[in-house]
């Protein structure tokens, strides 16, 4: 799934919204100001308690705009298919090329580690340094199933640029589905906070063309000049 | 004084009035809710200045790449305190303290109902918040699992040490307090309102009081079932190995903590529309629809904790999602009262009212920024994030503390029947505004690209450097803003000058007795006016059409 393009969608969409109420509740309220009737002395303020009619009309606007945003924010989720495993056995009638590839990502205090089933090749660091972080690799073009568990406390597996983000527990696996439709190199960060080196927590997720993949689950290294 | 004796104590002089005693032992043996409340208050703003400078700290130590202001272990916990200290010991006692103090007063009660469960409440809440911090005394320093306390990470096997266990029993003790206090005013506000005051003639800010401490009951219970979580697996560290104890944490957690911060907003809330009546020299407009919204916003918060919990993959997202983005609704007729009262107003801008008007754009920002973190789509990508960070320092910093200064400047006269220098409160005012600002904008761009919450410090190749800087700017903003703040309380305390008993012009029943109010509230020398409205000192004033406009 392509998280990016849906967040874009949505947060652009909000944006604009959020931004235009600003406006206008900015705009009421500097109107007040400078409108002010205290340059009128002569005239009392407004005694009116209330209005009923406007009221409603108000209260029945904003169920509108919120019934609007519900649904916004609902659709999208069922995009993104909920972002759990649901996903992959909607998946499970494509054909064999087609077939998700499953990660199995395991966070602890503090770096990576990266299994790929059927294969013995693994992926892990130690984060201490920029050098020293994981790289983990995946096929470009291709469903990947990131299965994402824990060995110790809660951590998450947020890759900012794709905007793909799902937590980490010990005694459970989240499942998460992402297309990598190029191939390249990005940045993942640990986002839930786990203690002392929280801060170091970052790997690379890189996506290469199918062979090449297939040749790094068998010799467990990429190619010398692989394309990145 | 007695629960039970001061109805009567109200109506029929006294013959020898109490001589009232000022030393400390009597203000903490005190069953006056003023005092109490007094104590609250105080305690809070002093906590406010202390957990306040740990939040400096951090800025300094985020200021550019690769500072070394603060050991990792060193800022972990500075930022564990800073969050819990200033949601369980500052805006939380700010919130249920306002409420002590005023609404006794608001209702033309003599005193709390309970008084002394209700300074139990404030020993528990001090006692509280010297156990949490404590914490800073042992050797392996305060807690530093934040300030949701996660297990596993909050358990021995990854925390040892006693800096958890002082946290543990810090937050109960606090959270208990808390509870008894809340409960004891909503009980005045149901039971003890004076003749004529009836439910709908409260004052707004007594009812978003009433709407508080409703919350209150409904949510801290939880909180201390999630303390007894969080101790039982302490003691048994197997508990959290288990997935069905840690994300079972969370759920019983959250359903505290997001009715929590509506606690810490709800009384600001009163407070920002009293104030923009008052210097608005008018009824506020929308009375019932406001009364209405508060409480059906109380009543769905307690449906929305999932929010939380969208990227744990173990919430029903979309419930919470549906339930998150329908709170737009009552909060939107709450701006509708707001701007409606401030159009056709008469409007005047003391200190009380800067704070009130701006509160009005920056607790947008943050209600706003917090539609979009209730829709799962955006929430996988921002939570967690500086992007969150920036969200709710604009509702509880830019908002709430606003909110807050507002009901500060406008009632210190009120309490101590001393005027605060006009000059200094609006130089704190413009050093908070550009302050709060400066210093929460920029978190919004950082989380947007990539910067984790709670991160110790950063690279140089992030690229957050200049965002961080200009934050870390903004927060010396806050921090003299602050400073002239305290001087501001120094001088008034020090070179008085009397508060006259209604220095505003203000609409509600605190301003009809004296500044500081007699033991009992209200005298023969300052009885209960007439109450025919929210606003029964507005009714008796025909210079602002005050016998005009509905009832």
């Amino acid at each position: 799934m392509d998280y990016r393009r849906v967040f874009d969608h949505v947060f652009g969409l909000q944006l604009w919204i959020a931004g235009g109420v600003f406006v206008v509740v900015a705009g009421l309220l500097l109107g007040a100001l400078v409108f002010n009737r205290a340059r009128r002395r002569d005239k009392l303020p407004f005694a009116a308690a209330e209005h009923n009619a406007i009221e409603i009309a108000f209260a029945v606007f904003l169920g509108g705009a919120a019934a609007f945003l519900v649904w916004l924010s609902l659709s999208n989720n069922h995009r993104l298919d909920y972002g759990d495993t649901l996903a992959v056995a909607q998946q499970s009638g494509l054909p064999a090329g087609q077939q998700p590839v499953r990660v199995d990502v395991t966070a602890f205090q503090w770096c990576w580690s990266a299994a790929y089933p059927g294969s013995t090749t693994t992926v892990s660091g130690s984060c201490a340094t920029p050098a020293d972080r994981p790289v983990i690799v995946v096929p470009q073009g291709r469903p990947v199933e990131f299965a994402i568990t824990s060995r110790d406390v809660a951590h998450a597996f947020w890759i900012p640029d794709l905007a793909l983000k799902r937590d980490a527990y010990p005694d459970h696996v989240n499942t998460v589905l992402m297309t990598f439709p190029e191939t390249g190199q990005w940045l993942g960060r640990c986002s839930e906070y786990c203690g002392t080196y929280h801060k170091d927590m970052d790997f690379f997720v890189r996506a290469v063309p199918p062979e090449q993949y297939q040749a790094f689950l068998q010799t467990g290294s990429l190619p010398a000049r692989a394309a990145a | 004084m007695t629960a039970t004796e001061p109805r009567a104590a109200v109506e029929e002089p006294q013959p020898t009035p109490r001589r009232v005693r000022t030393t400390v032992l009597a203000w903490v043996t005190s069953t006056d809710h003023k005092r109490i409340g007094l104590l609250t208050l105080g305690t809070a703003v002093v906590l406010m200045i202390a957990i306040g400078a740990l939040a400096l700290t951090m800025r300094a130590q985020l200021a550019q790449p690769q500072l070394d202001v603060l050991s990792p272990d060193r800022y972990n916990q500075f930022f564990t305190i800073h969050g819990s200290g200033m949601i369980y010991l500052v805006m939380t006692p700010f919130a249920i303290g306002l409420g002590l103090y005023l609404v006794p007063l608001q209702i033309g009660a003599p005193n709390v109902a309970a008084p002394r469960t209700t300074m139990l409440g404030y020993w528990l809440y001090l006692g509280g918040a010297v156990t949490m911090l404590s914490g800073f005394a042992t050797s392996s320093g305060a807690a530093d699992h934040g300030w949701y306390a996660y297990p596993p990470l909050a358990g021995t096997r990854f925390t040892p040490g006693p800096g958890v266990d002082l946290w543990i029993a810090g937050v109960a003790l606090a959270g208990l307090g808390m509870l008894l206090m809340a409960a004891t005013v909503l009980w005045t506000a149901l039971v003890k309102r004076t003749r004529g005051m009836t439910l709908l003639r409260m004052p707004v800010f007594s009812w978003s009081v009433v709407a508080t401490n409703l919350m209150c009951i409904g949510a801290f219970p939880s909180l201390l079932v999630a303390m007894g979580i969080l101790a039982a697996g302490r003691i048994e560290p197997d508990l959290f190995t288990q997935n069905a104890w840690n994300i079972g944490y969370q759920h019983v957690f959250w359903f505290f903590g997001h009715p929590v911060v509506y606690v810490m907003f709800f009384p600001f809330v009163g407070a920002v529309a009293e104030v923009l009546a008052v210097f608005g020299a008018r009824r506020y407009f929308g009375y019932r629809i406001t009364v209405v919204s508060l409480l059906a916003f109380a009543a769905l918060s307690m449906s929305v904790w999932g929010h939380h919990m969208f990227s744990t993959g173990q919430a029903e997202n979309d419930y919470y999602s549906l339930t998150s983005i329908l709170l737009l609704v009552p909060a939107g007729l709450e701006y509708f009262g707001f701007l409606a009262t401030l159009l056709g107003g008469r409007l005047s801008f003391p200190t009380p009212m800067l704070f009130a008007v701006a509160f009005v754009p920056q607790f947008l920002i943050g209600g706003l920024t917090g539609i979009m973190i209730a829709t799962p789509a955006v929430d996988y990508q921002v939570t967690d994030s500086y992007f969150i960070v920036g969200h709710w320092h604009y509702t509880l910093a830019a908002g709430s503390l606003f909110g807050f200064f507002a009901g500060f400047y406008y009632w210190f006269p009120k309490a101590t029947g001393l005027q605060l220098r006009e000059r200094m409160g609006k130089a704190h005012f413009w050093f908070w505004l550009v302050g709060t600002n400066a210093t929460f904008l920029p978190m919004f761009w950082l989380g947007l690209h990539g910067m984790p919450r709670r991160m110790a410090s950063y690279l140089p190749q992030d690229g957050f450097g200049t965002a961080n800087l200009i934050a870390t700017l903004g927060s010396g903003f806050l921090a003299v803003g602050t400073v002239i703040f305290l001087v501001d309380l120094v001088v008034s305390v020090r070179r008085p000058r009397r508060a006259p008993d209604d220095p505003w012009g203000g609409f509600t029943l605190e301003w009809a007795t004296s500044s500081p109010p007699p033991p009992q509230n209200f005298d023969p020398a300052h009885p209960v006016p007439p109450i025919r409205s929210y606003a029964p000192l507005l009714d008796l004033r025909p210079d602002l059409g005050g016998g005009r406009g509905r009832r």
